[in-house]
């Protein structure tokens, strides 16, 4: 096998192997481990798809951001005292049967489909997304500072502790 | 030779995982998590679609938007988990019984 | 740079509504005794002078693809912005926090600035032409709707209304993402234009299961949006648990925008001008699917409302209804249905605010969503009985109201297109929904009960909204002419992109 494919596999077998933890895990904070390996996977494929920038901000925003934002939610949100942390039952066979057939679904799909194949080389892609953010996609950039400035006001608004007058 | 449909597979076995655990988990955050990994698994399609198919940085930049946008919907969603949990004690789901029918 | 100020000339309703929103976050910042009654102020302006642009754009009649792309604007999108700001303007008119018991001492600020952010983000996804800009958008107007639902923070049936809301919407749009991401590879662009021309090049056989699975994944998203069966599960508890002028306004401004793009992205994107301009790609009925959608919509909505005493869920399950019958006009595949799907938004604008601002009254005065408590209201307070009678007629869809109009516009369009069961099974729902609409007005007019409560004494500018909305349903008739013609101006340029 080639170099990349042995990369491959192994970024490819570590996200969906801690995705499978992520769901099946007992407990919140297996699950949200697992789910800082699904990020540094997803990371890996990035980097070997080309998308150099992306990875970058994978690793900055989910791991950096998102991944501790979660952490925090799970630490504040159990009983201290409480040392069993079994987060409930489970409904597992129905939503097997559902998963499965879903990616049956999907793969099939995706390995019959006939894609167009206008491959990009992989090279450096800041320079790029850079620009199409400041000319093509200029609103939908713009506009998602809206989007965070209201996230940034609900969050804090609904967290916030004071009644406001 | 790794190619495009390696990565849609992959990108398939997320997306159903994530649909996994957002049908079987009762607590809030797992759920979130689950969705998530669905959140990636688009993401991964879009950047091998960008590589293999497409052969412009759309999907790039389309993948930039789905990550803020879930920072955005994280913050929001994990906000609404801690207020519940302070007025209640419990982020489970099931638990949420109030609203039925 | 040229495209950037080229683009802005069409862009004003949306910038004022931006500098409106900058305004209300600073003044709030500001701090103040005063700034209450300055940041409605500013709200109300802001979308005053967002109506009075869009009405400018309506009668310059533009037609152009905005921002590279981006967005599109024509005289249909412009026709949905009028019916998104009039929404907006006219709740935060009526409504407001000294007529809202459940939003007395909460922040002012951020409701306003969260209003503002609503109604522009909807009228981005009205007019988006991009799926990046579509999801963008989407989930702009989702994540203002949860924060909004989430409001009344100190309440636990609001609290858990909006995490199932959350939840349920970052799912359905997860989904939507996925088959954006395939629709993506199979076109190699994001733009809706160019995502067209590949479709209608012809697909190949082996891709025809991929748009499929893109077209149900992508219904997931618009279903969430629009409450449409099976992605309703949301509604009833959210309607419920929010404030109710944030439901008055969910009720209206996220449905219209997500029929507003459901519309341009059927109609537009993956339509295929092969034998007629309304052939879908793929060959495969998809017009049965979307009517089984909506018929199982209206149904269940009907069906469900029948057993409501909680006026909020009760409303909820009639909106669930009423995006059924609004499903008709996409259904329809035709211009008289786009048509339709216009004038009933109108309507039903005028109708739900209407209900929902008698609801809030009732619960200002009585403290009481229920509507066992409501006997007696026709004499404790008669135009407020009224105006709901008004109302529920229309919702009804009885002459002379405007219901009425709405409803004749959605049924013709579908029968003109042979489907006349489908147009049968929507007016034995419209039966069925009259049960639980004069159910309503019995318990206020004939029920006995509440003697010894006094009347209600209403606020001038209550009763004057009343009257207002109340004429709002009756008026139109008389000017049935003229809303006709703006509805077909709206779509004859349109058709000739």
């Amino acid at each position: 096998m080639s170099g990349e494919a042995v990369v491959f596999w192994i970024f490819a077998t570590l996200s969906v192997a801690s995705a499978a933890v992520v769901v099946l895990a007992r407990t919140l904070i297996y699950s949200a481990f697992a789910l800082l390996a699904t990020f540094f996977g997803v990371a890996g494929l990035y980097v070997l798809l080309g998308a150099d920038f992306l990875a970058a901000t994978q690793i900055l925003i989910y791991v950096g951001g998102i991944l501790v934002l979660l952490l925090f939610g799970v630490m504040l949100t159990h009983k201290i005292y409480d040392l069993d942390l079994r987060s409930g039952t489970i409904q597992l066979a129905s939503g097997l049967i559902v998963a499965a057939g879903l990616f049956v679904i999907l793969a099939a799909t995706a390995l019959k489909t006939e894609w167009p194949t206008l491959a990009r080389a992989p090279a450096p892609t800041t320079a790029g997304i850079g620009r199409l953010f400041l000319s093509d996609y200029l609103l939908p950039f713009e506009a998602a500072s809206v989007l965070l400035l209201v996230a940034l006001m609900g969050a804090a608004m609904i967290v916030r502790r004071r009644r406001d007058a | 030779m790794i190619g495009l449909s390696h990565y849609l597979v992959v990108s398939a076995a997320l997306f159903a995982l994530g649909v996994l655990g957002l049908l079987s988990r009762r607590n809030a955050v797992h759920v979130l998590m689950s969705i998530e990994l669905m959140l990636n698994a688009a993401n991964v399609n879009l950047v091998a679609f960008s590589r293999y198919a497409a052969g412009n940085l759309g999907g790039q930049v389309f993948a930039v938007f789905v990550i803020v946008v879930a920072a955005a919907e994280v913050a929001v969603a994990l906000a609404i988990v801690l207020t519940l949990y302070r007025l209640r004690r419990t982020p489970n789901l099931d638990d949420a019984d109030i609203l039925k029918g | 740079m040229d495209e950037l100020t080229r683009s802005l000339a069409w862009f004003r309703p949306e910038t004022a509504l931006v500098a409106g929103l900058l305004l209300v976050v600073i003044v709030d910042s500001i701090g103040g005794a005063w700034r209450g009654p300055v940041m409605r102020l500013l709200t109300v302006l802001a979308l005053a002078l967002a109506l009075g642009f869009a009405l400018e754009l309506q009668t310059e009649g533009a037609k152009a693809s905005l921002f590279s792309g981006m967005l599109v604007i024509d005289p249909l999108s412009v026709a949905f912005k009028l019916v998104l700001i009039a929404a907006g303007l006219l709740t935060v008119l009526a409504f407001s926090f000294r007529n809202s018991r459940e939003l007395h001492g909460l922040g002012q600020g951020e409701l306003f600035a969260l209003v503002l952010a609503l109604v522009l983000s909807c009228l981005l996804l009205a007019a988006a032409n991009d799926i990046v800009m579509l999801y963008l958008a989407l989930e702009m107007v989702s994540i203002t709707s949860y924060v909004m639902v989430a409001y009344l923070k100190g309440d636990r049936m609001s609290n858990e209304a909006s995490l199932k809301y959350v939840l349920f919407g970052a799912a359905s749009t997860g989904s939507m993402l996925y088959g954006f991401s395939l629709l993506y590879g199979l076109a190699g662009t994001t733009s809706m234009p160019g995502i067209q021309e590949y479709l209608a090049g012809g697909i190949p056989d082996a891709n025809r299961f991929a748009v499929y699975a893109v077209t149900l994944l992508v219904l997931a998203g618009f279903g969430f949006k629009i409450a449409a069966v099976p992605f309703h599960f949301w509604c009833p508890d959210v309607y419920q648990g929010a404030p109710t002028p944030v439901t008055a306004l969910l009720s209206v401004l996220p449905k219209a925008a997500g029929l507003a793009i459901a519309l341009r992205f059927f109609y537009g994107t993956l339509s295929v001008p092969e034998a007629g301009p309304w052939d879908l790609a793929g060959s495969i009925n998809w017009k049965a699917l979307l009517m089984l959608v909506s018929v199982l919509t209206m149904t269940l909505g009907n069906v469900a409302a029948l057993t409501q005493t909680n006026m909020k869920r009760l409303l909820a399950y009639s909106s669930i209804a009423h995006a059924g019958y609004l499903l008709m006009g996409i259904v329809a595949l035709s211009e008289n249905g786009a048509r339709g799907l216009l004038v009933y938004l109108a309507a039903y604008l005028v109708m739900n605010l209407g209900a929902f601002l008698v609801v809030t009254l009732v619960h200002l005065h009585d403290g009481s969503f229920d509507l066992r408590d409501y006997p007696g209201l026709y004499r404790r307070a008669p135009l407020l009985t009224l105006a709901m009678a008004f109302f529920l007629l229309s919702l009804v869809g009885i002459p002379p109201f405007v219901g009425f109009l709405a409803k004749l516009y959605v049924f013709a369009a579908v029968i003109e297109q042979g489907m006349g069961i489908y147009a049968t099974i929507g007016a034995l729902n419209a039966a069925v929904a009259a049960y639980y609409y004069f159910g309503i007005l019995k318990v206020m007019t004939i029920d006995p009960g509440n003697e010894d409560k006094p009347a209600l004494e209403l606020a001038f500018a209550d009763q004057a909204w009343l009257a207002a909305f109340a004429l709002a349903n009756l008026v139109p008739l008389l000017f049935w002419d003229r809303i006709e013609s703006w509805a077909r101006g709206a779509l004859v340029l349109y058709a000739g992109r």
